[in-house]
C-alpha cells in the first residue's frame, strides 16, 4: 500500500510545479510592455486626468509593492479570478469554461475509442512481434506519426468534405440552426470527421506504448514459466502477458484524460470547432496574453494533477514503483 | 528495405533539403515576399506552383521556406542536445548535492505542459525565428537531461573512468574525452529524433499563427492556403506542396532516427519521450 510520506512528498512537488506556473504567468503579465490601465483608458478618451489613473491603479492593486501584488495574484488564481482577456474584455476563466463543453463533445469519444483501439492493435502487434504483419504495421505507424496532425486533418477535409462531399467543411452546425435550432443529428454530422481523426491519432500514439510494453513483458521469465507449465498461448496472452503489459498504460491513459480538458488545438483549428483548442489559436492570433495564460494555467493544473494521480495509481497497482530510485 | 537502405534513403533526402536551403536564392525565381503576378494563378511556366492570394510565387516561397523550417528544427534540436548532454554529464559525473538539486528542479518543472508554455512565451517575446528556436531548445532540453544523466551514471562507474582518474586526469578531461565519446551514440539518436519532433512542433506552431506575415515557412504557407480559400476553391497546387515538403523531411528524419536507434540499441537504452 502507498505510504503517507511518499504521498506527502508527491503532493509537495505538484504544489511546487503549480506555483512555478503561477509565478511565470505573474511575471510575464508584469513585464509586458505598456501599462494595461493607461492603454485601456486611452481607448476610452484622449486625455486622462492623473487622478483617474491613480484611482484605477489603486482599484487594480497596481500601487501595492510587487510582493503584495504577487500574493494577491495567487489568491485571485485560487479563487478562480484569472484576469480579463484583452481581445474580448471578458473574464478568462468563464471564457474557458464556456468552450469546455464543445471540446468535450469531440474529445471524450475520441479518447475512449482511441485508447481502446490503440491497446488492442498494440497488444496484438507486440504479441506477434518480429512477424511480417507486425513489422508492416509498425512501419506504417512510423510514417503516420511522421506526418503532422493538422496535415491529416486538412487532407481528410479535402478528400471527404471537398471532393466526396460526405461531411461539412467545418464548423459545428448547419445554417439551418438559425431557423430550427441546434439538433443532435446535425451536430453529430459535423463532429464525426474530427472525432474519427482524433481517434486515429490517439490510437497510433497508444499503439507504440502498448507494443513496446508487450514486447518487454513477453521477454520476462514468468512468461517462459507459463509456457513451460504447458499453458496454451491464449491463456498466457490474456492472463499473464496482457495484464502486466497494461501497467504503463495507466500513466498514459491518465494523461490523455487530462488532455481532454484542453481539446485538440490542431483538429479544432482545421475544423473550426469552437472548443478550447480553437480558442488557443484565436488568442495566439490576437496576441491575447491573459487568455493564453489562463489556458496555460488550466492545462498545467490538469497535467500536474494527472501526473500525481498516475503516480498514485501505479504505485498502488505495482508496489515496485517508488519515487527517487531512478538510478 | 534493410536498415542500411533506410538509413541511406533518409540521408540522401535530408541532403537534398539542405542543399535547397543553402542554394535557395539560386533555385527560387523570385523572393519569398515579392509580388510577381496576378493573385491565385494556376501553375504555368513562370510560376511552377501558381501564385497565392496576393500574387506571390508559391514555388519561391516553398524554396525559401526550407531555410526557415530547417533552421528552427535543427537549431532548436542542437541547442536541446547540447544543454541536456552537458548538464547530464556534469550532474551524472559529480553526483552529490548538485545532482540532487538539478533532479529536484526537473521534478518540479517536468509536469509543466511545454506546448502551451511555448505559445505563451512566444506571444510575450516578439516571435522571431531565433527566439522561438531558443525557447524550443531550452524547454525540450529539460526532458533530455534525465535520459543523459542515467546513461552517464552507468559510464561514470566503469573501470576505465576510475583508471583515468587514478593516473591523474582532470575532471574536465574525463568528462570530455572519456564519458562524452561513450554517450555520443545516444546524443546522435537524441539529436535526430528531437530535430524531427521540434521541426514538426515549429511547423504546427506556425500553422496556428505564431509568426508575423513576413516570415514564410511551410507552416505559414499551409495555414495561408487553408484559411485564404485554397481549400474552398480546391486549389491543390497551393496547399499540397508545403505539406508534402514537411512530410518528406519528417519521414526522412524518422528513417534516420529509426535506423540509428536499431543500430545503437544493444548498447544504449533509448527512452522514447
Amino acid at each position: 500500500m502507498i505510504s503517507g510520506k511518499y504521498l506527502l512528498r508527491r503532493l509537495g512537488y505538484s504544489g511546487a510545479s503549480f506555483f512555478v506556473c503561477i509565478t511565470i504567468t505573474f511575471f510575464l503579465l508584469h513585464l509586458m510592455p505598456g501599462d494595461y490601465i493607461t492603454n485601456y483608458l486611452l481607448s476610452l478618451s484622449n486625455t486622462i486626468p492623473q487622478a483617474t489613473v491613480d484611482q484605477f491603479r489603486h482599484q487594480f492593486g497596481l500601487d501595492l509593492p510587487i510582493t503584495d501584488q504577487y500574493i494577491l495574484y495567487i489568491v485571485n488564481i485560487l479563487h478562480g479570478q484569472w484576469g480579463y482577456s484583452y481581445a474580448y474584455g471578458q473574464p478568462v476563466f468563464s471564457m474557458i469554461t464556456e468552450k469546455l463543453s464543445w471540446s468535450l463533445i469531440i474529445v471524450v469519444p475520441a479518447t475512449v475509442l482511441g485508447i481502446l483501439i490503440g491497446i488492442i492493435i498494440g497488444a496484438w502487434s507486440g504479441w506477434k512481434s518480429g512477424g511480417k504483419k507486425d513489422l508492416a504495421l509498425f512501419n506504417i505507424m512510423i510514417v503516420i506519426r511522421a506526418i503532422p496532425e493538422f496535415w491529416w486533418a486538412i487532407m481528410a477535409v479535402l478528400v471527404f468534405s471537398f471532393y466526396l462531399r460526405w461531411f461539412p467543411l467545418g464548423g459545428f452546425s448547419s445554417i439551418s440552426v438559425l431557423s430550427s435550432g441546434l439538433s443532435i443529428p446535425d451536430l453529430l454530422y459535423h463532429a464525426i470527421l474530427p472525432i474519427a481523426l482524433m481517434t486515429f491519432f490517439i490510437a497510433t500514439g497508444n499503439y507504440y506504448v502498448m507494443r513496446n510494453s508487450m514486447i518487454a513483458v513477453i521477454g520476462e521469465d514468468y512468461i517462459t514459466t507459463a509456457r513451460a507449465k504447458g499453458l496454451d498461448e491464449r491463456s498466457i496472452l490474456w492472463r499473464h502477458a496482457l495484464k502486466n503489459a497494461l501497467l504503463p498504460m495507466v500513466t498514459i491513459t491518465t494523461f490523455q484524460c487530462a488532455a481532454i480538458i484542453m481539446g485538440n488545438v490542431f483538429i479544432e483549428t482545421v475544423f473550426s470547432w469552437p472548443g478550447i483548442g480553437f480558442l488557443t489559436t484565436e488568442a495566439l492570433n490576437n496576441r491575447d496574453l491573459p487568455l493564453l495564460e489562463g489556458i496555460f494555467l488550466l492545462d498545467s493544473l490538469m497535467t500536474i494533477c494527472a501526473m500525481l494521480l498516475a503516480d498514485i495509481f501505479s504505485s498502488i497497482i505495482d508496489p515496485r514503483i517508488r519515487m527517487g530510485n531512478d538510478e | 528495405m534493410s536498415r542500411r537502405a533506410i538509413l541511406w534513403v533518409g540521408i540522401v533526402v535530408l541532403f537534398i533539403y539542405i542543399v535547397i536551403a543553402i542554394a535557395a536564392p539560386l533555385i527560387a525565381p523570385q523572393g519569398p515576399n515579392a509580388i510577381t503576378g496576378k493573385p491565385l494563378q494556376p501553375p504555368d511556366n513562370n510560376h511552377p506552383f501558381g501564385t497565392n492570394q496576393v500574387g506571390q510565387d508559391i514555388f519561391s516561397q516553398l524554396v525559401f521556406g526550407t531555410r526557415i523550417t530547417l533552421l528552427y528544427g535543427f537549431f532548436a534540436a542542437f541547442l536541446a542536445v547540447v544543454i541536456s548532454t552537458s548538464v547530464g554529464i556534469v550532474i551524472g559525473y559529480y553526483g552529490g548535492i548538485i545532482d540532487e538539486i538539478v533532479c529536484r528542479v526537473i521534478d518540479v518543472v517536468m509536469p509543466i505542459p511545454m506546448f502551451v508554455l511555448l505559445i505563451v512565451l512566444t506571444t510575450f517575446f516578439s516571435p522571431g525565428v531565433v527566439q522561438v528556436s531558443l525557447l524550443m531548445g531550452l524547454l525540450s532540453s529539460i526532458q533530455g537531461i534525465r535520459v543523459m544523466r542515467s546513461q552517464v551514471l552507468a559510464v561514470a562507474r566503469t573501470n576505465f573512468v576510475e583508471g583515468a582518474r587514478a593516473i591523474g586526469a582532470s575532471d574536465f578531461r574525463i568528462m570530455s574525452r572519456h564519458i562524452l565519446p561513450n554517450v555520443s551514440s545516444l546524443v546522435m539518436v537524441k539529436f535526430v529524433s528531437s530535430s524531427q519532433q521540434l521541426l514538426l512542433m515549429g511547423v504546427g506552431l506556425s500553422f496556428i499563427g505564431m509568426w508575423d506575415t513576413t516570415t514564410v515557412d511551410w507552416g505559414t504557407m499551409i495555414q495561408n492556403a487553408y484559411s485564404q480559400g485554397g481549400m474552398a476553391l480546391g486549389l491543390w497546387w497551393w496547399i499540397l506542396p508545403p505539406g508534402i515538403a514537411v512530410i518528406g523531411i519528417s519521414v526522412a528524419l524518422g528513417m534516420i532516427g529509426y535506423s540509428f536507434e536499431e543500430k545503437f540499441n544493444p548498447r544504449v537504452a533509448v527512452n522514447r519521450i
